[in-house]
């Protein structure tokens, strides 16, 4: 029983990660998360473990997050993934103070102690302007594929400005910028400094204190990362698992716990 | 009102009867013809009113009724047919909804007014008194309490400032009883109201009695939950033989329980302080969001602003009635003011005493008065102190900005973080 | 020294003897423009300055002791420092006008506001934890219909020239008074004129001129704007301009956050806007200030008694209903634009008793709300002009 698993249930994925006992990534998976959030839990466990090769009497303790963690029936306990972002985090990049999550349907700021402990946090999960959301509405209006969306950002000249804070007035405000004429990438680097802009005022909320980490699957976009560095004016860490930094949180307090029950059986 | 019979005990279920009985009597009212003063938790003057004996109607706590009760939607809906945006005020809007359903309410019949006084506690509430004027054409006084002018600066008894301020207010009692004479058809009575104000010096000293009884560590109430009802007693019956006793009453209840060591409903691990307006359509599953984690809400702002000057320690002198009345019209109504818009003063002085674990923040979209500064306060509060806050936002009145699944996530995320500061 | 006037250079340099277009056009740039130069030029001088919040200041009471009031009133900015202190569902200029000060670009000695609604009597409290400098709340009279109103007010006045005079570092003195209630009258008579082209020859100046030249005011000594109007007036009034076939309405709602020019040029392609409460605070007094007693008494009873009625000040002498048909009557106008900034409680409040009153009364009115950093003003023009095409041909 010397590993411990991590599930985020989010709103369109489910992610699964297995650690061991150095707290290293042993195994990851992702699903769509769909309308049976019990049944994304389970497959998504299920394939990090075959991944792992492992079965379930080897995983120790398992901790549900993100928004469907009470529905992880399988979970030991469930954590918030604002603690659990900001526990990965820290985990990835141990210099991290404040953590930037965009993800499809939210964004948060969080800041963080050495340990990953989280001290402040703010989120914005009132609107879907400055989320995943507003970039795919973007992404339709424009029809470019979501992996393209980064690459053709970074082609910009001259970002327009997009005014416009309502997601579902995105569309109608990129596609009058097209009918002015402006090119594709200035408009949708336009787009992702809009959507920077936004999850910076959360973060001055909590504070920005260095080092910045950026997880959550928007982060993947290479074009979001580079409107963040500019509007942030400093570096900011990127990991491989920045889409899996929720269920890796969880996964590492999925592993104090077995910790916890070994110190105790032990004394 | 809603009331647990089997945890918070005796002061919450005589607030309810007290409740009931006090609705009983409007609905009489309403039901003779009979019209009733309109006023406001924050500078009710309740004991001059009650001295023309005006039944009194606070319709910032039927406004709230209907959102405990779960009806506000519909009260909201009719206010926006007629006109008012979702953006402001839902306590404005559910009484415009009482009026033009004919006084219909929950809790029965609501007598229209025959006059309104109000403060300027609130600026709403100025725009709230002037709707009534057009629907009834009533006269609306505006008692006009200066307030605090600069932070920290505020002015006590003696000063220039002070004799100036208090002069004013005293000015506009004067001319407000001649309104009330006029009104009611009553001459006024100077010893009545030294007995209405000598019930509310009792009730007054009582209150701040039992606010002080939550320094105890387990606390002996709720200040959300069971302060709510001590709230609205100590409003609905200020100056009154009934409120008196009730706050006797409950002094002695809370004291033997606070003597026996015995706290509010379950476990208490966490000492909160609440600062805002209390989240009344989901009044009970809010606390309980916090009870999950054994948070108790030892001490809030509410308490401050809305308790008329009893946390002051205040005593009217009836040697002087109606300059004590004007004094401590303005010392109650200004401290209501800066416990708002100096939260972090007000609630930084309460944290050691009370043993504070964390603040909690509602800012709610209805009430700007309250809500605008609450960020701000609380980074300077942050920034003063070392202990743990969140901000929490939704609304007093509109389910349609109350999210439970947002809340529950910040809110399990900020006991989180009380754990591990604990470790 | 007590008492001594430090004689400073102008603000407005080289505007002397300049063609309307060119005024016009510094005027507007400086009004738009949120690094606030003149405050910054005054201050290089060694000047004070205090900055009001809307809706209305007794700025002669600054101008007396030789400070500049500047008119705070928020700005077509992202406020990102001062977004972080406050919540959601604020109206923008409370943050805007935030950002101004935290970012160096509106540097004062002194801020004061006063309670016109519960989200902006906030901001002095959130204001003084921010900035060094002391923010001082002004309470004017929420009863003006009180007998003692105008005493108290004297006092409440005599309290804050205390303050200013702490923060000038001098007394302000009878004659300083003097001076200044007759510079701030004159302004007062040249804005009435101003406004009396705009309700009798509305062709000759559009409601974004007359709010560029009003503006002004907010940002540099009175004596300095009085020389720009003294000189623009006789201009105005022999540009060659052709009388359009366009409604005359009333703009109501401008009295706190300001729309954007653009919003007011849009507005002004289809319809005259013959009168309007933008900027009120700047022009509250609709007569001279007489002074025949102590000046500060003499600014108080001008307060209760000659002010125009706004959405934030309750009088039971006048309700706002009537305010604003009186309004519609005098200026001849037919129709009226009736708008809110976004999250103004006083002002949405006041839409819907405006909107009864007009329709008891059988006037048009088009409602709206608007937003000082809205950019598009598509949807509004093309609402706008069904709205006049509908007057014009009923």
């Amino acid at each position: 029983m010397a590993h411990a698993a991590g599930v985020d249930v989010g709103s369109t994925q489910t992610k699964a990660v297995i650690i061991d006992a150095n707290r290293r990534i042993a195994a990851r998976a992702l699903v769509d998360t769909g309308a049976n959030v019990v049944v994304a839990a389970e497959r998504a466990f299920e394939a990090a473990m075959a991944a792992a090769g492992l079965d379930e009497r080897e995983v120790g303790f398992v901790v549900g997050t993100g928004y469907g963690r009470y529905r992880v029936t399988f979970g030991h306990v469930q954590v918030t993934e604002i603690s659990c972002h900001g526990r990965g985090a820290v985990q990835m990049f141990p210099a991290t103070r404040t953590v930037v999550d965009m993800g499809g349907q939210d964004t948060k700021a969080i800041r963080v102690s050495p340990t990953g402990e989280v001290l402040d946090f703010c989120m914005n999960d009132k609107c879907a302007a400055g989320t995943g959301r507003f970039l795919g509405a973007a992404a339709a209006a424009l029809e470019i594929p979501l992996d393209q969306l980064g690459p053709t950002a970074l082609r910009a000249e001259r970002p327009v400005a997009i005014t416009t804070t309502c997601t579902v007035f995105a569309e109608s405000e990129v596609l009058s910028w097209v009918a002015r004429g402006r090119r594709i990438e200035d408009i949708l680097l336009g787009v992702h400094q809009s959507i920077v802009s936004r999850a910076l005022g959360l973060m001055r909320r909590v504070g920005i204190e260095s080092e910045v980490t950026f997880t959550g699957g928007v982060a993947r976009n290479i074009g979001m990362v580079k409107a963040l560095v500019d509007a942030l004016g400093m570096p900011v860490n990127v990991g491989e698992e920045s889409h899996f930094m929720g269920a890796l949180g969880a996964a590492l307090f999925a592993m104090d716990h077995v910790e916890g029950r070994r110190a105790r059986e032990a004394s | 009102m809603e009331c647990d019979q089997s945890g918070p005990g005796r002061g919450v279920a005589d607030g309810a009867d007290l409740f009931r009985e006090w609705y009983g009597a409007l609905a009489n009212a309403a039901e003779s013809g009979q019209r009733a003063a309109y006023v406001f938790v924050m500078g009710s003057l309740a004991e001059l009113l009650r001295t023309f004996d005006f039944p009194l109607v606070f319709p910032e706590i039927n406004s709230l009724q209907t959102a405990i009760r779960h009806q506000a939607h519909e009260y909201l809906n009719d206010a926006e047919d007629y006109g008012y945006s979702p953006d402001v005020c839902g306590y404005v809007k559910a009484d415009l909804a009482v009026q033009l359903r004919g006084g219909q309410h929950p809790m029965g019949s609501i007598p229209a007014p025959s006059i309104a006084v109000t403060t300027n506690a609130c600026n709403t509430y100025l725009k709230w008194a002037e709707i009534w004027e057009r629907l009834y054409g009533i006269p609306v006084v505006v008692v006009d309490v200066p307030g605090t002018r600069q932070a920290g600066a505020a002015s006590r008894p003696g000063d220039p400032d002070f004799v100036r301020d208090a002069a004013y207010v005293l000015r506009q009692l004067l001319e407000l009883i001649a309104v009330c004479e006029r009104v009611s058809g009553r001459r006024f009575d100077i010893d009545r109201l030294r007995d209405t104000m000598a019930c509310t010096n009792r009730m007054l000293a009582a209150f701040r009695r039992i606010v002080e009884l939550n320094r105890r560590v387990p606390a002996a109430f709720n200040a959300v939950t069971e302060g709510t009802v001590f709230l609205g007693v100590a409003n609905g019956f200020r100056g009154t033989q009934r409120g008196a006793a009730y706050f006797d009453r409950l002094v002695g209840e809370l004291g033997r329980r606070a003597a026996a060591g015995r706290g509010t409903v379950g476990e208490e691990r966490y000492r909160l302080a609440f600062v805002g307006v209390p989240c009344y359509p989901i009044f009970r599953r809010f606390n309980d969001m916090f009870a999950a984690h054994g948070g108790v809400f030892v001490q809030s702002t509410y308490l401050q602003f809305a308790s008329g000057g009893a946390d002051l320690g205040w005593e009217y002198d009836l040697w002087r009635p109606l300059e004590s009345l004007a004094e401590g019209l303005l010392i109650g109504t200004r401290h209501a003011m800066d416990c708002m818009f100096f939260n972090d003063a007000a609630i930084g002085a309460a944290l050691e005493p009370y043993a504070i674990d964390g603040v909690v923040y509602h800012a709610v979209k209805s009430c700007r008065t309250v809500s605008t500064g609450l960020a701000d306060g609380r980074r300077a509060l942050s920034a003063g102190h070392d202990v743990a806050t969140l901000f929490i936002e939704s609304d007093m009145m509109d389910r349609r900005v109350v999210s439970e699944a947002q809340l529950k996530n910040r809110i399990d995320a900020f006991f989180e973080g009380l754990d591990a500061r604990r470790r | 020294m007590a008492g001594a006037t430090r004689l400073m250079d102008p603000i407005l340099e080289g505007w002397s003897g300049r063609p309307l277009d060119w005024v016009l056009a510094r005027a507007r740039e400086l009004v738009e423009d949120a690094s606030m130069p003149t405050v910054h030029r005054w201050r290089e001088q060694g000047g004070r300055v205090v900055g009001h919040f809307q809706v209305y200041f007794p700025e002669e009471i600054a101008a007396a002791a030789g400070m500049l009031p500047v008119k705070v009133r928020g700005a077509a900015l992202e406020p990102r420092q001062a977004e972080a202190r406050f919540g959601s569902y604020l109206c923008s200029i409370l943050k805007t006008s935030l950002e101004l000060a935290v970012t160096g670009r509106l540097p004062l000695d002194l801020f004061v506001s006063h309670p016109i609604c519960d989200a902006a009597r906030n901001l002095a409290a959130v204001w003084g934890r921010n900035l060094s400098y002391p923010s001082r709340i002004l309470y004017l009279p929420q009863n003006a219909a009180s007998d003692y109103a105008a005493e108290y007010l004297t006092g409440e006045y005599e309290a804050l020239a205390r303050a200013i005079e702490e923060v000038a570092g001098r007394r302000i003195g009878d004659a300083d008074f003097a001076r200044a209630i007759a510079a701030f009258n004159e302004n007062r008579r040249l804005l009435r004129a101003l406004y009396r082209v705009r309700r009798d020859e509305p062709w000759r100046l559009r409601v974004d001129e007359c709010y560029v030249l009003t503006a002004l005011g907010g940002l540099v000594p009175r004596e300095e704007h009085n020389a720009v109007l003294a000189a623009v007036l006789p201009q105005i009034a022999r540009r060659t301009a052709q009388r359009q076939d366009r409604i005359r309405v009333v703009f109501a709602g401008g009295f706190c956050e300001q729309p954007p020019l653009e919003l007011l040029s849009t507005i002004g392609e289809s319809c005259y806007v013959v009168d309007d409460d933008l900027l009120v605070g700047l022009r509250l007094l609709r007569e001279d200030v007489v002074v025949t007693g102590p000046p500060l008494a003499a600014l108080a009873h001008a307060y209760l008694l000659q002010a125009a009625p706004t959405p934030v000040q309750h009088d039971p002498r006048m309700p706002k209903e009537a305010a604003l048909l009186d309004m519609i009557h005098r200026s001849g106008a037919q129709a009226a634009i009736l708008t809110a900034a976004k999250m103004c409680e006083p002002g949405l409040d006041e839409q819907v008793a405006w909107s009864r009153a007009l329709d008891a009364a059988g006037i048009p009115y088009f409602v709206s709300e608007f937003e000082e950093r809205m950019s598009s003003f598509d949807h509004l023009q093309i609402q706008l002009e069904t709205f006049a095409e509908n007057v014009l041909f009923a």
